[in-house]
């Protein structure tokens, strides 16, 4: 099923028609998200003041010091925006779990074979190769982005076990503080790694500009979907077909139902 | 590490009577848990034979040294070198009291307050050198072999005994491209390899000399494997971004349906 050979008024007639993607509440949760990720990463890179690991820059380390007055009020400040950002992000998940937690990772975070091939593909087309193979048709979200999300999880969780470890410290042994510091560094730069990747194929790459735009709008246009989320356009159409067959039917027995108490 | 004030110990060994009334004072002044203790004096025991013996004690305690090594690991920034008076101080607020400077300090003069969860050492008494007054080790000692006073200040006590010292040791630190430079300075000190603890809480080194600098687990590992780690990775996926990014500014914006 390729989408180039699609006459001219159809494809405008996509491109006119919308499609929800995102819930509210994923949008706000993911942007919340982000805002949590700017002032966390800032100050807990000011925090990582060891000479000996050459880490932080000194003027980066000085600047956070000075604009929160002192060592101690800079963590402080880092690890009170993690635990609000902690509460936030699990009420969302366990509150949300069955309405948006649920369907977004059993339909949405599970690879399957079309994902493994597009995984093949995908890559080599990037960097120029294989430039006739038609790529698997894709769900709501492509293999890529699969992955990253269980990258996401899984550093997540790491980030929200170690941090509260090294804040409640006269609860835990000293190894276990001593462990949880790498593991926290390395979780956070994992994501921060992919986050490169993340930003640019949002924000700047401009084949992804209606998957930018839909973490505000929620909604692609069916065009979009299309090309990009076939096999997650599919199941929406087979949805929005079903719905119609009811309105139908709803419709065909009411006027039935008025035809015979009509009669009466 | 030139600071304003350049505070040292000057202990007179020949001195010491080993009666520990500086350990009491300094923990009644610092509110020292009753396990451990920030400052100790070691017993070298009977030394020779008889009828030439000799005895000798070391009071011991953070040497606040030029280049602390427990500094270069601390990673909150919690253990620092005070820019004025020169004294190593650990702020308990940003202190997680993971140890990685218990391993560092070459001198064992740190310890660990799991009730707190933090890192304690002597501080040389900075509240009471604020107010004017000497540590309560040197303030309590009976045979006044502990000074204490600024070198900066050539008519402190200190300098002046260093001055008219007949002889001075320092247990200095060099090593993993380290000098420690320590600022307790020994006057009369026997030979020192023979000197080991008398234990009075099982806290102490065993030794008066210092051991190389250590590095937890965990240290090591964050420096040598999670830091190029994490770079490698960091780089790669910059690198590939800004590839496609390159090429979408050669190549001008194409929109995927035209």
């Amino acid at each position: 099923m390729s989408h180039k050979n699609i006459p001219l008024p159809e494809r405008q007639r996509l491109r006119q028609k919308m499609i929800k993607k995102h819930n509210l509440a994923n949008i706000l949760t993911h942007w919340f998200n982000v805002a949590s990720w700017l002032l966390l990463l800032s100050t807990g890179i000011a925090i990582i003041s060891s000479p000996r690991l050459g880490i932080t820059p000194i003027w980066w380390q000085e600047m956070f010091r000075n604009l929160f007055g002192s060592d101690a009020n800079l963590i402080r400040f880092h690890y009170t925006i993690g635990f609000l950002w902690i509460f936030v992000i699990l009420f969302n998940v366990l509150i949300g779990f069955r309405k948006y937690f649920v369907p977004f990772a059993s339909h949405r975070m599970l690879l399957d074979k079309d994902d493994i091939d597009w995984m093949m593909i995908k890559p080599l087309q990037m960097l120029g190769f294989r430039k006739d193979k038609e790529l698997p048709p894709q769900d709501a979200y492509n293999a890529g982005q699969k992955i990253y999300s269980y990258f996401v999880v899984l550093c997540t969780i790491g980030i929200m076990i170690t941090g509260p470890v090294m804040v409640f410290k006269s609860l835990f042994p000293p190894i276990v503080k001593q462990i949880a510091q790498p593991i926290h560094f390395i979780c956070v730069f994992v994501i921060v790694a992919w986050l490169f990747i993340h930003v640019y194929m949002g924000a700047i790459f401009p084949e992804e500009k209606e998957a930018f735009f839909s973490m505000f709008s929620g909604k692609v246009s069916a065009w979009y979907a299309r090309a990009h989320h076939e096999k997650w356009y599919n199941q929406m159409l087979k949805e929005e077909m079903e719905w119609q067959d009811n309105v139908e039917k709803e419709v065909l027995e009411s006027t039935h139902l008025e035809k015979t108490s009509g009669a009466d | 590490m030139a600071t304003k004030n350049h505070y040292a110990f000057v202990i007179d060994v020949a001195r010491c009577i080993d009666c520990r009334a500086c350990l009491v004072a300094c923990s009644v002044e610092n509110n020292v848990p009753m396990d451990h203790t920030r400052i100790w004096v070691y017993d070298q025991g009977l030394q020779g034979t008889w009828p030439d013996l000799s005895r000798a004690f070391v009071p011991y305690n953070c040497m606040h040294c030029d280049n602390p090594p427990c500094t270069e690991v601390c990673v909150s920034g919690a253990t620092y070198k005070d820019a004025t008076s020169g004294l190593v101080l650990v702020d308990q607020e940003a202190c997680i009291g993971c140890g990685y400077c218990v391993a560092a300090c070459p001198y064992g003069a740190r310890y660990i307050d799991q009730s707190r969860g933090v890192v304690d050492k002597c501080t040389a008494c900075v509240q009471r050198l604020e107010v004017g007054l000497q540590p309560a080790c040197v303030a309590t000692c009976v045979g006044k072999s502990r000074l204490f006073g600024d070198l900066n200040d050539p008519t402190s006590e200190a300098s002046l005994a260093l001055k008219n010292a007949m002889s001075v040791t320092r247990l200095d630190y060099e090593g993993n491209g380290m000098d420690a430079d320590p600022n307790i300075f020994y006057l009369n000190l026997p030979d020192t390899s023979s000197i080991k603890a008398s234990d009075t809480f099982g806290q102490v080194p065993q030794s008066t000399l210092p051991r190389p600098s250590q590095y937890t687990l965990s240290e090591a590992g964050w420096k040598k494997v999670a830091i190029p780690l994490v770079a490698v990775a960091m780089g790669a996926t910059f690198l590939a971004q800004a590839i496609f990014f390159t090429k979408q500014l050669i190549e001008g914006e194409k929109d995927f349906e035209d």
